[in-house]
């Protein structure tokens, strides 16, 4: 497959999962999601186990106001009827599972391509070159940050500020670390900002590595999948 | 093409000198090492693979690489897990590949160990017949054949005294610490330490040397709570000591980048910070004026300057601040002589032996034979996993 039909696929996923309005349409888009899924090998458990503990808190904190306060759903408020718990409920349900099979899906494709660098991945894929710089860079943000959790994390343990274990002092010291993060990235943004990236010119150099390999035609299989997704989608449609 | 070395001491001008000879080149055709990490990869990729293939020249190389390891292995690996040493042998194989004409380096090559930092040389060394341009700044470095020396002449040094630093000290009674059996592995990583055993006797130095990315630096982070073993222990004077669960209350750590340190933006917070948590472990720090006094001796212009605002060598003077403050009886220095000029790295070494004859103990990781030899010290070599002295 290639990341382009990936990219298809997924947004046709999404969209079925948009346009189901209740929860036998999305169990057959999340069921075209798992099969997808599936044919990328181990890992599914742990890509449904991350997708729920995504969605678990906005479910959780929807269930509290929903059903537990409101106690309709908001179709009824809307058409002036008495309404029940119960389809307050179902509607938290469709919402929570659509953003479920949106976020399983995007991990699908990440873990059908887990073979290849994320640079490999936007480099294959058609897109504008600007649209694939700022691809490139988001991901460079999100390392950034990630790098700069680890480097505060370590200045605070070795000052005794935080504990590597649950502590008290985590918690009372925990805005320490948000802030130190924080600061921490905005120093190494600068740092290369205005050290290095000025002198290499280093963000033309990823013109060049972006636009050396061609983006790869969509496949047969793209069109299999691209197909399948679709299908999902008009049946998720069909049910409304 | 010209191979250029830019002396003189910390504060000389040498670090505008080298990046304006830089900015002089043709656009886009300039690489920069610089001091740290940040100013050394590109901060563009997500993992070693992704950093080379950001500066390969295409269609092909135009000059040999320079592969001091095999960067294969490391394809996967996301480039800040690398140690300083690797990132910087990383730059370099990036440069080889790439279709720059020039290379300045800002005291990278310091953070090699003895056969890769020959290599290093070595490479630069044939700047000439491989078409490139190579300016260097290197604390270690004396007058090589080939190289033109420009003495940078800027009179902007800061004072810095480490043995006036550590010379209102009390004598000290630190512990013995034994580590027993202790091993560690990074997660989907290789065994760094296999039930390692080890003595640290109290009053004397010890050097911890090895290859780049032998787990020099992971031992530091294990003895400060950093890390957790997977097996193993620590003993203080025979007690268990468990910093991975309840703290860090003995090692004074000056990290290899200054940076990965600070607890604050400016000197003032993170003090205050530091003396609030040595408090809840009932260790009593110096007075905020000893601690100014002390960073005055440092280097530091006042206590709330903003940290990031300072130059990095003198960020790296004020790194010792905590060791030299006397508050915990074990001192750990990782490269500490990077990027400081003879004058200091002379007197740090004095500071050192000092330290030690008051009864601290004392680790240090360097390349920097020259200061190895100005400090008394028992060398202990890690390799392969285990640690011998």
């Amino acid at each position: 497959m290639t990341p382009n039909g990936a990219i298809v696929f997924g947004l046709l996923v999404i969209t079925g999962a948009t346009i189901a309005r209740d929860l036998p349409g999305l169990a057959v888009v999340l069921a075209v999601a798992v099969v997808f899924a599936l044919g990328s090998g181990k890992r599914v458990v742990a890509a449904l186990g991350w997708s729920a503990a995504i969605v678990l808190p906005l479910a959780a904190f929807m269930t509290l106001v929903w059903v537990g306060i409101v106690g309709r759903a908001p179709a009824e408020i809307a058409s002036g009827i008495e309404g029940s718990r119960a389809n307050a409920a179902a509607y938290v349900a469709v919402i929570a599972l659509r953003l479920f099979v949106i976020a399983f899906v995007i991990q699908a494709i990440f873990l059908r391509f887990r073979g290849s660098t994320p640079f490999q991945f936007v480099r294959q894929v058609s897109a504008p070159a600007v649209a694939k710089k700022l691809i490139v860079l988001t991901l460079s943000l999100i390392e950034t940050i990630l790098h700069a959790v680890d480097r505060a994390r370590i200045a605070l343990i070795a000052a005794g500020l935080i504990t590597r274990r649950p502590s008290w002092s985590n918690l009372r010291n925990g805005w320490l670390l948000v802030q130190t993060v924080w600061l921490t990235v905005v120093t190494i943004a600068i740092g290369r900002a205005r050290d290095k990236w000025p002198i290499e010119n280093t963000l033309s150099l990823i013109d060049g590595a972006l636009t050396d390999a061609a983006p790869r035609r969509l496949t047969v299989i793209d069109g299999a999948w691209s197909l399948l997704a679709l299908a999902g989608a008009g049946i998720a449609w069909s049910m409304r | 093409m010209a191979r250029e070395l830019l002396t003189g001491p910390n504060f000389s001008g040498r670090s505008t000198g080298l990046t304006a000879r830089l900015r002089a080149a043709t656009p886009a055709s300039a690489f920069f090492v610089g001091p740290y990490a940040e100013a050394a990869l590109s901060g563009l990729s997500s993992t070693v693979a992704d950093e080379i293939e950001i500066y390969r020249a295409r269609p092909q190389p135009v000059r040999p690489a320079f592969s001091a390891i095999d960067f294969t292995a490391y394809a996967a690996r996301k480039p800040p897990t690398l140690s300083g040493g690797e990132q910087v042998l990383l730059a370099l194989h990036c440069f080889s590949l790439s279709h720059c004409r020039a290379i300045g380096i800002d005291t990278a090559l310091e953070q090699l160990d003895p056969a890769n930092r020959d290599d290093a040389l070595a490479y630069l060394s044939q700047a000439d017949t491989r078409g490139f341009d190579v300016t260097l700044i290197d604390n270690r470095l004396e007058q090589q054949d080939g190289w033109t020396q420009t003495a940078m002449t800027g009179s902007a040094d800061v004072a810095c005294d480490p043995v006036a630093a550590t010379a209102g000290l009390a004598p000290c009674a630190a512990p013995v610490i034994a580590i027993e059996r202790l091993s560690f592995g990074y997660p989907k990583g290789r065994t760094i330490f296999q039930a390692v055993d080890l003595a640290l006797e109290p009053g004397r130095a010890h050097r911890l040397a090895g290859a780049n990315g032998a787990g020099k630096t992971t031992l530091f982070k294990l003895l400060a709570g950093v890390l957790a073993p997977s097996d193993g222990a620590i003993r203080l004077d025979g007690a268990p000591y468990a910093p991975w669960r309840g703290g860090n209350r003995v090692f004074a750590l000056a990290t290899q980048n200054p940076d990965h340190q600070w607890c604050g933006a400016t000197l003032e917070e993170d003090v205050a910070r530091r003396r609030a948590a040595l408090a809840r472990h009932g260790i009593v720090a110096p007075t905020p004026d000893a601690i100014a006094r002390l960073a005055t001796l440092l280097g530091a212009p006042s206590l709330d300057a903003h940290l990031y605002e300072l130059p990095l060598a003198a960020r790296k003077r004020l790194s010792w601040l905590w060791p030299f403050s006397g508050t915990l009886p074990w001192i750990m220095l990782d490269e500490p002589t990077v990027g400081q000029d003879r004058a200091t790295r002379d007197a740090l070494a004095s500071a050192v032996t000092r330290l030690c004859a008051l009864g601290y103990g004392v680790v240090f990781i360097t390349h920097d034979e020259e200061f190895a030899r100005l400090v008394d010290h028992r060398p202990l070599r890690l390799e392969h996993g285990s640690i011998t002295a």
